[in-house]
């Protein structure tokens, strides 16, 4: 078998990679002396992805909540539901659909080959019925209830809505109760068959498995011919914020806040792991546990330990976002922004970034415990044209004066504040 | 490469003053962990007390006398994690402290983490900031303020929310409806002083575990044991039991309502069956076969065949012998869930179980417990358990137990449990 094998001595990690003619990647990581095996089939293809065109050129607009709503009916076969196959053999199947992309995954411990074949055997044949269709409705609708009452998700939601005026990233990932209503068997295949493509889709292992057996299997399974990269379309995103202030009223017990500055540089590659390891530094510096505001805003009272922050950069969005509980979230919207202008004004310190940087290094490399993270972060890694394990390169890399730009490029933007108060 | 299994197990280092430590040794992990947990009675006088003590802890000591200087001093360690909580497992309350660095071998300096991480852990637990005999006043009242807040932000994960209050209103009048981080009231009435005491009994008296993970060598393991014996031990006291003998008269039915779009049902169950009995592992497969993954009985029913609900599931609370079925759905559906919950519940009862929901769920059960031995955290948290029943079990006798339960082993466990409370949180339709 012709497949690439890379080495990262430092990480103690090991990579296999391999390209099946008909475009699809594969990888394999091997964790030596574990037991779990976890294996992947994504797809670059999301809730953001509801403008497409077809590949007879014709441009489609589909109804949002597809993509949720199709990953929920791959499970379902002719011969029976999916989740029952896997679980008669004892591994655990699950899905998750995310903005930009879709995933198909299990972990088991016994049975590897005979799981892995179920996996790239199923995501490959579809069986869509009218009437399977229709009875998924009732599940997906309560999924979506539940969603309705869940104030960190619409707290979330809320901010994404403050940040974009037009990117579909701001839209619930499974739609609306109404949205799906729209969804049927015909629309499900248009987006199946233009979106679950070769080369528009990664296998991904993590496990004591040998590569000879993880790609001899996907040369067997994988029967689809290549139908190129399908074309996603994305509206023009302004720079400006669709609002700067979103609030809802929910039963919770204290407010929710959560603010955060969109991100107008797309990059792809190496330059994007890059981009977001410098965006979580500097969010650190200005905002983190050893930070003199953090500090000081926990000590008066206004954050308490839910207080988080996060950088998230794709190739088609990017935002940085943070937040928690407060009793008064507009005065620590304003300590915080006031915190963020003094911090572009005079940059961040040499130690403080040395430090911090070697810490995030630590958070890496403890993520590689995880096959399911480590698969995970490989996929996305994929989609995006980089290597989870390129972050080596990048917190070697890394430098202050980069840091310090991305600093003053972003964080002088505006941010936008959601807040979520007690009824 | 040949992959070696290597059985996991925790070796018994010492046992001290009412203090007992183990060595869960395994060169895959990335990084070395320590977890301690003191053990309490679950009561109310010290409920909230206990509850605190670690955040308070977390809050600086002598040696990094604030937050800021020991969440710097953390990233200096490559981002290490020094870390407290409290919990309860049957009327038993847990206060741990935790601690976790990256191995040495991923680092790009030579330094001796573990003792480094080792000692700062050691010095929030020995040497917290005191004052007048008592916590540093304004850090104890801002962890008062946020435990309060932790206490009253339980109504915001609705699915959590009514799974507690399902068990609260089940044990009314016993030890363990006492929650978790006990009650805001409580919280109110505490002072440094007061509270300083307690920890202080916690520090002398309340019996402990200590798990050290990763690959530490003996000379480490043993200095780490060695920083114990400063702490002032007398009089160390055992660890209580849980009270599992109360059974049901009559089913109690609980409606609440709340500004929300989903109703959450919660069946409440007692399985009369300890976790020291045999039939505790039937138990476990029970569960598995009634509501314990996709194969399920509930998810089958509930979710697939009548598309009520996104979720429908069961969980066992091991240390108190209890069972909560829960599930989010319409109001309108209730009595429907409601009806075909109970049928599955009868269902086990008169022996409506296939062989092939058997299999299933010991396969599942068989692939839970070995992929709990690829994460650090996981173990701990097994051994820990096994170590609070005094059940003695490893993995490889546990899977063993569960591999021989029989259908008629479940249907005899199926007989002794009975349904308690039935738990609606209701949406009051009013929400805009």
């Amino acid at each position: 078998m012709d497949y690439k094998t890379i080495t990262y001595n430092r990480l103690g990690e090991t990579l296999y990679e391999y390209d099946h003619p008909a475009g699809l990647k594969a990888f394999l990581v091997k964790k030596t002396g574990y037991n779990k095996k976890t294996a992947l089939f994504a797809t670059d293809y999301g809730s953001i992805d509801n403008v497409f065109e077809k590949s007879d050129g014709q441009v489609m607009q589909v109804p949002d909540g597809i993509a949720h709503f199709l990953e929920h009916k791959l499970f379902e076969q002719e011969d029976g539901n999916m989740l029952d196959k896997f679980s008669k053999m004892g591994s655990s199947p699950n899905a998750f659909t995310a903005f930009n992309q879709t995933a198909y995954h299990f972990s088991c411990t016994d049975l590897f080959e005979d799981n892995f074949r179920m996996l790239l055997d199923y995501v490959q044949n579809p069986w869509l019925t009218d009437e399977n269709v229709e009875k998924e409705k009732g599940i997906i609708a309560q999924e979506i209830r539940m969603y309705e009452d869940s104030p960190d998700w619409r707290l979330f939601f809320n901010l994404l809505d403050c940040l974009y005026v037009n990117h579909p990233v701001k839209l619930d990932i499974a739609g609306t109760v109404e949205s799906i209503s729209k969804i049927n068997k015909e629309l499900l295949y248009d987006c199946y068959n233009t979106f679950y493509t070769p080369s528009n889709m990664v296998v991904v292992v993590a496990g004591d498995v040998e590569p000879e057996l993880v790609f001899k299997t996907v040369d067997n399974m994988i029967k689809s011919k290549d139908g190129g990269k399908p074309e996603k379309r994305y509206p023009e995103e302004p720079e400006t914020v669709n609002m700067e202030y979103k609030e809802q009223k929910l039963r919770v017990s204290m407010p929710l806040f959560n603010m955060g500055i969109k991100d107008p540089v797309r990059l792809a590659g190496y330059d994007l792991l890059k981009r977001r390891t410098a965006l979580g530094i500097i969010l650190a510096s200005i905002m983190g546990r050893s930070s003199e505001l953090f500090n000081r805003l926990y000590y008066d009272g206004l954050i308490n330990d839910s207080f988080r922050f996060d950088a998230s950069v794709d190739q088609s969005y990017g935002f940085v976002n943070w937040g928690g509980q407060s009793s008064d979230p507009n005065r620590v919207a304003q300590e915080i922004r006031r915190e963020i202008d003094s911090t572009v004004e005079n940059g961040i310190g040499p130690d403080v970034f040395e430090r911090i940087k070697r810490s995030h290094e630590g958070v890496f490399v403890r993520t590689l415990n995880s096959p399911d993270i480590i698969a995970r972060e490989m996929m996305d890694s994929y989609f995006n044209k980089t290597s989870y394990f390129d972050l080596s390169r990048v917190y070697e890399e890394l430098d202050i004066d980069y840091t310090n730009s991305v600093l003053r490029d972003l964080f002088t933007k505006t941010t936008a504040l959601s807040v979520i108060n007690p009824i | 490469m040949e992959s070696t299994k290597v059985k996991t197990s925790a070796e018994k280092l010492a046992e001290k003053e009412g203090i007992t430590f183990y060595r869960i040794n395994s060169e895959k992990f990335k990084t070395n962990r320590v977890d301690i947990f003191f053990l309490d009675r679950l009561e109310r006088q010290r409920a909230s007390a206990n509850a605190i003590i670690p955040s308070v802890l977390k809050r600086g000591c002598r040696d990094f006398a604030t937050q800021r200087e020991l969440e710097t001093r953390l990233e200096e360690l490559y981002g290490a994690v020094v870390d407290g909580g409290c919990g309860k497992r049957g009327e038993t309350q847990c206060i741990s402290f935790h601690m976790s660095h990256i191995a040495e071998g991923y680092t790009s300096r030579q330094d001796k983490l573990f003792d480094q991480c080792s000692q700062l852990l050691m010095c929030i637990l020995q040497n917290p900031v005191v004052e007048d005999n008592g916590f540093k006043v304004p850090v104890f009242r801002q962890e008062r303020d946020n435990l309060i807040d932790h206490i009253r932000s339980r109504i915001n994960d609705k699915m959590r929310f009514s799974f507690l209050r399902c068990l609260e209103e089940m044990c009314s009048g016993e030890a363990y409806a006492i929650p978790d981080e006990g009650y805001e009231e409580d919280a109110l009435l505490l002072t440094p002083q007061k509270t300083f005491g307690i920890y202080q009994e916690m520090i002398s008296s309340y019996p402990g575990f200590v798990y050290m993970s990763g690959s530490i060598d003996d000379e480490s393991a043993h200095r780490f044991i060695e920083q114990f014996s400063r702490l002032p031990r007398t009089n160390p006291g055992r660890v209580g039991f849980t009270d599992n003998t109360k059974t049901v008269k009559e089913v109690r039915r609980v409606d609440e309502t709340m500004n929300i779009n989903q109703g959450k049902l919660c069946l409440g169950f007692r399985t009369n069956v300890i976790p020291s009995s045999p039939d505790y592992y039937p138990l476990v497969v029970y569960n598995g076969i009634l509501g314990g993954d996709v194969h399920s009985k509930l998810f089958q029913n509930v979710r697939e065949k009548a598309s009520l609900a996104y979720y429908a599931q069961s969980v066992l609370e091991k240390y108190k012998g209890l069972m909560v079925i829960m599930s989010g759905i319409e109001q309108e559906n209730r009595d429907k869930a409601e009806e075909i919950i109970l049928r599955q519940f009868e269902d086990m009862r008169e022996g409506r179980i296939t062989q092939e929901e058997l299999d299933a769920t010991k396969k599942s059960l068989r692939t839970g417990i070995k992929t709990m031995q690829d994460s650090q955290g996981a173990i701990v948290d097994f051994f820990f358990s096994q170590h609070l029943t005094q059940d003695g079990e490893d993995f490889e006798s546990m899977a063993q137990k569960l591999e021989s339960v029989t259908i008629d082993d479940v249907v005899r466990v199926a007989g002794r449990i009975q349904l308690d409370t039935i738990y609606f949180l209701k949406p009051d339709n009013v929400q805009s």
